[in-house]
Formats: C-alpha cells, sequence, structure tokens
C-alpha cells in the first residue's frame, strides 16, 4: 500500500497488511532486493516475497542470496515450510481421522512412528502431523536451540535435517493416501 | 633409567597409567565372547541390503550411495515394525562394526570404523539411535520371562535390542571422542558438535548419562533383570570422561582455577612424577631379614628421578629445593625439628650429576620425588607450640609475629611457610562458614558457575545417594572374591549363552569370559567413581565430601579392603583373555579352532593385565580419597585391620599402586603400635621414600595418639551437617536427601511473601477433621447458639479502647 500525500519522502513504501484489507488486496506493494532489507527478519521477508512472487518456481524460492549464511537459510526456509504444511494439515484433519488412518503410512511398505514424544510411540496419521508439527515449531522457536535468528549453532543445524525428513512423511502420507487434498 | 642393580630377578611390570585403556582394547572389551555369533548374523543383513539396492560392498560404494544407503537406513529406524527396526539395527551395527566382512586386517576395520561413525553421526543417527533406547528401556516388561526354558536363567538373547543399540552408542562415543591427527576439517568439526551435543545433552530433563544411573539403579534393585549391565557401566564411564575431560585435563583445569584464585601453583605435575618412579623390593619375609649382606646392595638402587624441566631453566626451582635440605643438614641444633629429620642424613645421598650444560633440559636430581608440604593448621599449631614455649602465651590466629623466638624457630618458621600449599578446598570452605554466617549478603553473591561438572552435579544430586549404592553393590559382586549368592544380583545376565555348552573346551571358554567379564565391571566402576570424586573436588570439595560421604556409608572402605583381600599379584597379572576371540579378530582372517592348547597362554609376569592393575589402582586411589584428612575413616581402617592386607599388596612391582599402597599405610602408622613399626622398618622406609612429606607430621612415632574415639562420630556428624547446609543452601529444598532435612532451615523461609487478600485466603479449601465434619451441628449448638459471650463488657474493658 503506498501511502500518498508524504511531502517529505515520496517513495515511501509501507509493507504492512493494515486492519480491514480484504483478502484479494494482501501484499499488494512492490518487492524490495534482498540487499535494501534491513530488518532483522529480512530473510523470512525475502522468501516470502519469493513464493508470492512465483510460488511454483522452486529453484529461485530455494536459491540463498549470495553471501547469506546457510544455516540461517535453511532454517528460515524450514520455518517457512512449516507455516504452509498448517494449511495442508488444516484440509487434511477434515479427512484423515484415527479411524480412516490409524498408522502413519506413507506407501504400503512403510509405517512409521511418531518421534514428537519422550519415547516414540505409535500414532494415527492424523496425529502424527499435528504432533510433528507442533514439535517442529516448538524446537525451532526454541531459545535452548535456536536463541538467534542471524546466527545458528552449527550443532542445530543438524537438528533440521530430521525435522525437515518427518515433516516430510506428512507430505507422502497426503500423496499416497489423500491425493486429492493434496493436489 | 635402568634398575641399577643387575641381580633383581624380576622387574617392575610394565604399565602406563592412563584415563583408558588402548582404543582397540576398550573396543573388544565391549563384547563378551559369547556374543560372537551375532557377528554374522550382522554381516548377512548387511548383505542382503546391499544386493537390494545394487551394490556390490560398502567400501566400493560411492559417497553418494553411501549416504543414501544411510538415510534409507534412517528412514527404517523411524518404522513401526518392530522387527524391520530391528534389521536397520543390524544394518548400523555393522557400520559401526566397521563392516568387516570386507576387511583383511584389523587396521582397516579400525579405519573403516572410525569413518563410518562420523559418517553416520553427521546424518544424525546418533539421536535416533538414543530415542530407540528410551523407547526400548520404557519398554521392558517388569517380570521378564527367560527365553531359555530349559534353565530358567536369564541369557543374551533376553537382552538383544538392548545390547545392539548400546554397542552403536558405544562404539560411536568410543570413536569419537578420542583424536586422531588425520582427522579432516570436517570430522574435527564433528567432533566438536559431538561434544557440544552432549553438553548440551545434560541441560535436558532427562540426560543421557542419568538414564543410564537410572538404569544401574534400577538393575541393583531386581535380581531379574535383563539390562545389560556391562555395557551400560562402560558407556556411563566413558560418557562421565568425555564430558568431563580425562586426569590430564583434570590437572590443567586446577592450575588455572589457581591461577584465578591467586594461589601460588603446585610445581610439579603428579601423574609425570609417579610415571618416573620405580617401584620398590616387596618386603621381604623375617627370614630374609636376617641376611643383612642384601642390604649393602639395596642401598645401591636409590629412587633416580629426572625431572625434564621443559619449561624452566637450570637455575630456577630444583634449586632451592635442594637448598633446603642443605639447611636441613646444617641445622642440627633445632629442637623443633622431628627427630626423624636429624637422622635423614645418612640415607640421604646428594649424588649430584655435575651440571651438563650442553644438555640443559635434564637434571638429575636424588633424593625424595616429591616437594614436602605443610598445611596452615600446622604452621598455627608450631607456631602456638613454640610461642608457648619461650614466651608463655600463644596468640591465636596470628600467623606472622615472630618476636622472641629464637634464631632457630624463626628459620624453621620460614621452612614451613615455603612449604604451606594452599588448597583450594579450603578457601572454598572458609567462604561457606562466611556464608552461613551471612547468608543474606554474602549468601547471596554466590556465582554458581555453569560448567559441564557443575550441572552435572545438579542432575545428579537427588539420587547420588542410590547411584552410589547401586555402583557398590554391583562392584560387590563382580569383585573377585565375592561368592555368588542366590539373592544377590544376577551381573552374568549378559554373558550367558542361550545353549547349554557341552564340551569342555566350551565351559573352559566360558569361566574366563565370565572373569573376563567381572573385571571389565570392575575398570568401569573404578575409573567412574574416581572421576567422578576428582571432578567433584575440583568443582567444590562439599560436593566431593557429600559423594564421599554416601560412599563411606554404603560400606565402600570394607568393600575395598575386601576386594584386596585376595592374592592381589595373581589378580594383576591374570590373563583371562583369548587373544583369538577378542573382537575384531574373531571375525578378520583365518578362524582358528579352539582347543585346550589356548588356554595355557602366555604367562610373562612383567606383561600385567592392564583392566585389572588399572582398576586395582583406582579402587586404592578411592580409598586414600575417602580416608586423607579424616580420623574417623582412618581408625576404620585400622579397626578393619587393613595393615596386612595392605603390606600383601605391596609385592605388586608396580611404582603407582605402591604408592598409594604405602600413602594408606602411612596414615595408619601411629595407631599400628610399635611392635609392628619395628618389624617392618622396610616398609617404614619404603614410605619415608615414596611418599610426600608433610612438615611437621609424627606419622612414624605416634607420639601424641589422639584417638578419641568419640570425637569421630562428631566429626563425621559436623561435617555431615556443613554439606547439607551447602547442598540446601545452593540447590533448595528438594535436593537435601537425608530424612532430617527439615532441621536446616533456609533464610528464606522466613521471608516468602505470605497471602493477605482476604479474597484469597476465603477461597481456600480447607480441610476440616473428620470428626467434626460428623458432628458439627453439635458444636454449632453449643458454641454458637447457645453461648452467650457479653460484648459489652469486653469491649469496656480499659487495654481494648
Amino acid at each position: 500500500m503506498v501511502s500518498s500525500g508524504s511531502a517529505m519522502d515520496p517513495e515511501q513504501v509501507v509493507r504492512r497488511n493494515p486492519p480491514g484489507t480484504k483478502a484479494e488486496d494482501f501484499y499488494k506493494w512492490s518487492p524490495q532486493s534482498f540487499d535494501e532489507m534491513d530488518s532483522t527478519l529480512a530473510v523470512q521477508q525475502y522468501i516470502q516475497q519469493t513464493i508470492r512472487q512465483d510460488f511454483t518456481d522452486t529453484e529461485t524460492i530455494l536459491t540463498a542470496p549470495p553471501g547469506q549464511d546457510e544455516g540461517v537459510w535453511k532454517y528460515e526456509q524450514l520455518r517457512q515450510f512449516c507455516l504452509e504444511l498448517n494449511g495442508l494439515a488444516i484440509k487434511l484433519q477434515a479427512e484423515c481421522t484415527p479411524m480412516t488412518c490409524s498408522q502413519m503410512t506413507a506407501t504400503e511398505q512403510w509405517i512409521f512412528l511418531c518421534a514428537a514424544h519422550k519415547t516414540p510411540k505409535e500414532c494415527p496419521a492424523i496425529d502424527y502431523t499435528r504432533h510433528t508439527l507442533d514439535g517442529a515449531a516448538c524446537l525451532l522457536n526454541s531459545n535452548k536451540y535456536f536463541p538467534s535468528r542471524v546466527s545458528i549453532k552449527d550443532s542445530s543445524v543438524a537438528k533440521l535435517g530430521s525435522v525437515c525428513r518427518r515433516v516430510y512423511r506428512i507430505f507422502s502420507h497426503a500423496y499416497y493416501h489423500h491425493r486429492h487434498i493434496f493436489d | 633409567m635402568a634398575n641399577g642393580n643387575a641381580k633383581e630377578t624380576e622387574a617392575d611390570l610394565e604399565f602406563l597409567y592412563d584415563d583408558s585403556d588402548a582404543y582397540a582394547h576398550e573396543i573388544s572389551e565391549l563384547y563378551t565372547y559369547s556374543e560372537e555369533a551375532e557377528f554374522q548374523f550382522n554381516k548377512d543383513s548387511f548383505a542382503k541390503l546391499l544386493k537390494s539396492r545394487e551394490l556390490d560392498s560398502w567400501a566400493g560404494a560411492s559417497q553418494e550411495n553411501r549416504t543414501a544407503l544411510v538415510m534409507h537406513i534412517v528412514q527404517t529406524l523411524d518404522v513401526l515394525d518392530k522387527n524391520e527396526r530391528f534389521e536397520a539395527v543390524r544394518w548400523t551395527l555393522y557400520l559401526v562394526q566397521g563392516a568387516f566382512g570386507e576387511c583383511k586386517t584389523a587396521e582397516e576395520q579400525r579405519l573403516n570404523c572410525r569413518e563410518n561413525c562420523f559418517l553416520l553421526y553427521k546424518l544424525g543417527i546418533f539421536s535416533i539411535v538414543q530415542e530407540l533406547l528410551m523407547m526400548e528401556i520404557n519398554s521392558t516388561p517388569p517380570v521378564v520371562v527367560p527365553t531359555n526354558k530349559k534353565t530358567n536363567l536369564l541369557s543374551l538373547s533376553d537382552s538383544l535390542e538392548l545390547r545392539s543399540l548400546m554397542i552403536i552408542i558405544y562404539t560411536m562415543v568410543e570413536t569419537l571422542r578420542r583424536e586422531n591427527e588425520d582427522d579432516s576439517n570436517e570430522n574435527v568439526k564433528l567432533r566438536k558438535e559431538f561434544y557440544t551435543e552432549l553438553e548440551q545433552g545434560l541441560n535436558d530433563k532427562e540426560p543421557l548419562v542419568i538414564t543410564l544411573f537410572n538404569m544401574v539403579c534400577k538393575f541393583s534393585s531386581q535380581t531379574t533383570s535383563i539390562l545389560p549391565m556391562k555395557k551400560v557401566l562402560l558407556l556411563l564411564w566413558k560418557l562421565l570422561l568425555t564430558l568431563l575431560g580425562g586426569y590430564s585435563s583434570l590437572h590443567n583445569k586446577m592450575e588455572e582455577r589457581r591461577k584465578e584464585l591467586d594461589l601460588p601453583l603446585l610445581e610439579e605435575n603428579p601423574l609425570k612424577i609417579i610415571r618416573e618412579m620405580r617401584a620398590s623390593v616387596p618386603p621381604t619375609s623375617a627370614a630374609d631379614l636376617l641376611d643383612i649382606s642384601q642390604a649393602g646392595k639395596r642401598r645401591g638402587r636409590k629412587v633416580r628421578i629426572l625431572f625434564l624441566n621443559l619449561k624452566e631453566s637450570l637455575n630456577e626451582k630444583p634449586q632451592p629445593y635442594r637448598s633446603i635440605l642443605y639447611d636441613l643438614g646444617e641445622d642440627n641444633s633445632s629442637d623443633n625439628m622431628n627427630n626423624k629429620e636429624k637422622s635423614n642424613e645418612p640415607l640421604r645421598r646428594e649424588q649430584q650429576a655435575p651440571d651438563i650444560s650442553d644438555l640443559p633440559h635434564v637434571k638429575v636430581v636424588s633424593g625424595l620425588p616429591w616437594t614436602p608440604k605443610a598445611r596452615k593448621k600446622d604452621v598455627e599449631l608450631f607456631l602456638n607450640q613454640v610461642r608457648q614455649k619461650f614466651i608463655g602465651f600463644s596468640l591465636p590466629g596470628d600467623l606472622t609475629t615472630v618476636a622472641g623466638l629464637p634464631k632457630t624457630t624463626k628459620d624453621s618458621l620460614k621452612i614451613l611457610r615455603k612449604h604451606t600449599y594452599v588448597p583450594m578446598s579450603d578457601l572454598q570452605i572458609a567462604k561457606e562458614v562466611e556464608m552461613t554466617k551471612c547468608p543474606l549478603t554474602i549468601g547471596k553473591q554466590e556465582v554458581i558457575s555453569t560448567g559441564v561438572t557443575e550441572r552435572l552435579y545438579q542432575a545428579m544430586l537427588p539420587h547420588i545417594p542410590q547411584y552410589m549404592i547401586a555402583l557398590l553393590k554391583i562392584l560387590l559382586a563382580a569383585a573377585p572374591t565375592s561368592k555368588a549368592k542366590n539373592d544377590s544380583i544376577n551381573i552374568l545376565a549378559d554373558v550367558l549363552p542361550q545353549e547349554m555348552l557341552s564340551t569342555v573346551v566350551a565351559s573352559l571358554r566360558l569361566g574366563i569370559d565370565v572373569n573376563r567379564h567381572r573385571e571389565i565391571i570392575v575398570k568401569s566402576i573404578s575409573g567412574m567413581l574416581l572421576l567422578l570424586l576428582k571432578h567433584f573436588k575440583l568443582n567444590h570439595v562439599y560436593q566431593f565430601e557429600y559423594m564421599s560421604q554416601h560412599l563411606v556409608f554404603a560400606n565402600c572402605i570394607p568393600l575395598v579392603l575386601k576386594f584386596f583381600n585376595q592374592n592381589i599379584v595373581a589378580y594383576v597379572t591374570t590373563k583371562n583373555m583369548i587373544p583369538s576371540l577378542e573382537f575384531p579378530a574373531c571375525v578378520i582372517g583365518e578362524k582358528s579352532e579352539i582347543t585346550a592348547e589356548t588356554f595355557d597362554g602366555v604367562d610373562s609376569n612383567s606383561v600385567p593385565c592392564w583392566r585389572n592393575l588399572f582398576s586395582s589402582i583406582n579402587l586404592l586411589r578411592i580409598l586414600n580419597k575417602l580416608v586423607k584428612w579424616k580420623h574417623s575413616r582412618t581408625m576404620m581402617l585400622v579397626v578393619f585391620k587393613s595393615a596386612p592386607i595392605l603390606k600383601r599388596a605391596l609385592k605388586v612391582r608396580q611404582a603407582m599402586f605402591q604408592l598409594y599402597v604405602l600413602k594408606l599405610l602411612k596414615v595408619q602408622t601411629k595407631y599400628l603400635g610399635r611392635a609392628w613399626r619395628k618389624s617392618n622398618m622396610k616398609t617404614m622406609s619404603a614410605i619415608y621414600q615414596k611418599v610426600r612429606h608433610r612438615l611437621h607430621d609424627d606419622w612414624a612415632f605416634g607420639n601424641d595418639v589422639d584417638a578419641q574415639p568419640w570425637d569421630f562420630q562428631q566429626e563425621e556428624c559436623a561435617l555431615r551437617n556443613n554439606v547439607e547446609r551447602f547442598n540446601v543452601r545452593r540447590y533448595g529444598k528438594g535436593a537435601s536427601a537425608l530424612t532430617n532435612s527439615t532441621n536446616i532451615p533456609t533464610t528464606t523461609d522466613e521471608y516468602t511473601p505470605v497471602e493477605n487478600n482476604l479474597q484469597n485466603l476465603l477461597k481456600e479449601e480447607v480441610e476440616l477433621p473428620v470428626e467434626f465434619r460428623k458432628s458439627y451441628d453439635v458444636w454449632l449448638e453449643r458454641e454458637v447458639y447457645y453461648s452467650n459471650t457479653d460484648w459489652d463488657q469486653l469491649l469496656t474493658i480499659p487495654c481494648v479502647q
């Protein structure tokens, strides 16, 4: 939303959705290049912007801008991914119940344990989805492993891998068992 | 450093004391001989995996293929089906065992193992296996039905899953904790990450270390338990070693701490000195004592020490020490010195090596290996004595005024002061006393460190008594001198094979296996206890005291003495090992036939069994630490008649071992009586030569036997109270494990705010007593309806105006 009538700085663009904006008017501001962003959440901003520009162009979305710390990039990507996956989880909720899918299956041969508990437990698919997403959110927000969003410890980067793996299984379950939602 | 006397028939035992044995031995000690069959299963399982992936071999696979394979394993480890998961565990096992099927030599297997461990760690196997272990522990049923129906004994097959997981974790810990110069940069980084992960794990609600400790407790409280105790104990020991650091890092930490507190550094590195010491000939029997001609030869064999002074130049430290020896020699007129100091001269021979200026770093100094130490208490006592004698009154607490004392006394005071060593524990205790006096000011200023040792202590604190009891129970069961009782805990559950053995050879093999099993258990417990004691002592002396008290209450002292009440020489040279069955030799190369001949092993007496000697030395050191400076516990040693046991133990020809035995004898000698001292002159001389002197310590003469039995209990109680106070102050009320903990009030009790809000108070549920609830209407009648209080009169009382 471009604020007009600002005599002092006609170029000022406010990138916010003020209250009252309609859904189709969301995010209607001009994109900014990464170097110009100077907030602490620049990476998240950048990723979200790139997705909005073209959400099918995964290459561009995944390419880190030059000089960007790789750990932080992975972290932000994963974070964004989890944010958006919540939408899928909500849609799955309607169809995937403990009655229909009592185990977390990917294809017919792969049945998985839910690792979000103190000891791995057997959870129905929808519970697996919920627990894993909750667990991922807790981990990504925890101060112990990710105290800062601009620098990530190497030991914490390793945790991202296992989170990715578990979250990915939600996808594969949806693909094989709830195809229409997936599409 | 050759032994001067060539007529010695037996050489010293070759032994290098270290944090742990060589890598290869540690790994092979993880497996019992009975587990040999399982290696093949792992290999076959992995071969199937390779085939399903159309790969020929692990060694031939490219890095991407390897990564893909491991990722597949990772996926399978998360699967619901138990059998499939266990297949994945077998694949992981095969990888941590270095893919031995493709190795031709043991060296290759070790390299493979290291490489694989790094890869597995990078891809996150360590945390997954840890989670699986938690699952396995929590899912074991409380009453175990042994799979061997014929004998109803617990055997190997009952603990298969647990053991496999423990093997993976242990191999990874043992491999990754060791440094290797050939490591790539990435591997160095991975090692650091590994250490960070372990250390951060201490912040969890239940760190891995605590889980393992709880397993130990659970095991020792049940008679039927399938926990593979040897592996648990080994893993626990190695984890503690990795987290806390070994003895050399301990020494460095101590020096740093002393620098921080502005205390002078101890100029010696005890481990180095001990390494250079030579063993003395065992005390001879009475018959030999009559052979006086031996004495001349024995005197020739002096203790020579090479001080490799890499840091200091020729003109520094050793000089003042030698000059002091000269001072003592000249100071014949001093009454205040111990008589024995004067008699030192004939024994001491100044074999001064000429200053070899072309070898600037080597100095040969004969004489005593250790610089003498004095305590502040000793200086105080001495000053009091001397002041009383010469001046007539004492100045308590004053350590500096020397007016009116003769010159010789002043000289001896100078020497005492020069050798005064202020241990950090003294400062810590003094600080504690201060904090107890002023809890609200000084007490609040305390800064509790967030180092690993501190966090470990906090995690262990609520259950330290149980852990100590459990560990000692297992130590007792595993000690060589214990007879197996029916109701005692069964430590052999992970050694007995499933089928009963038929041949003589097989039962001989099992016998050796069982003994080896017990020795390894003793080794890990002794290593662990000593490590914890030393680290806690460095961190804060009361943490050390807390742990040692619980050890003493759990009868550690008689246990260790019982341990030594055996043919210790045989114990340290025993060879409970069949080289061809050790891993990896049993899976690489030709399988050789085990016949009765293999049991007549090489019986050379100069190569000791590393683990037995290690355990014995550790137990001696633990005993020393428990008993040092504590009258009550020293008397326990006397009461338990430890002197003959320790004397017999001196037969072991190893300097470090003998040193700690001599130390234990030294603290007791004054209580043993003149007759004992007279007949054990050799031992007394050995103590003199080997053990550090404490100036003003009357150990050899028993002149001032201040053995008041009722004081001892008081000492222990006072110490107990101090430790309690320390724990409660630092860690809160919940930390104290003693039942009478409510006797120690905390200052905050009086100052916690009390609820004042009327609304809240009225909302509170109050539990009325049962009798009241039943008969409240009677009470109501009596007290409320029928009681008549003249309120006006009450209000007109003058004081209520």
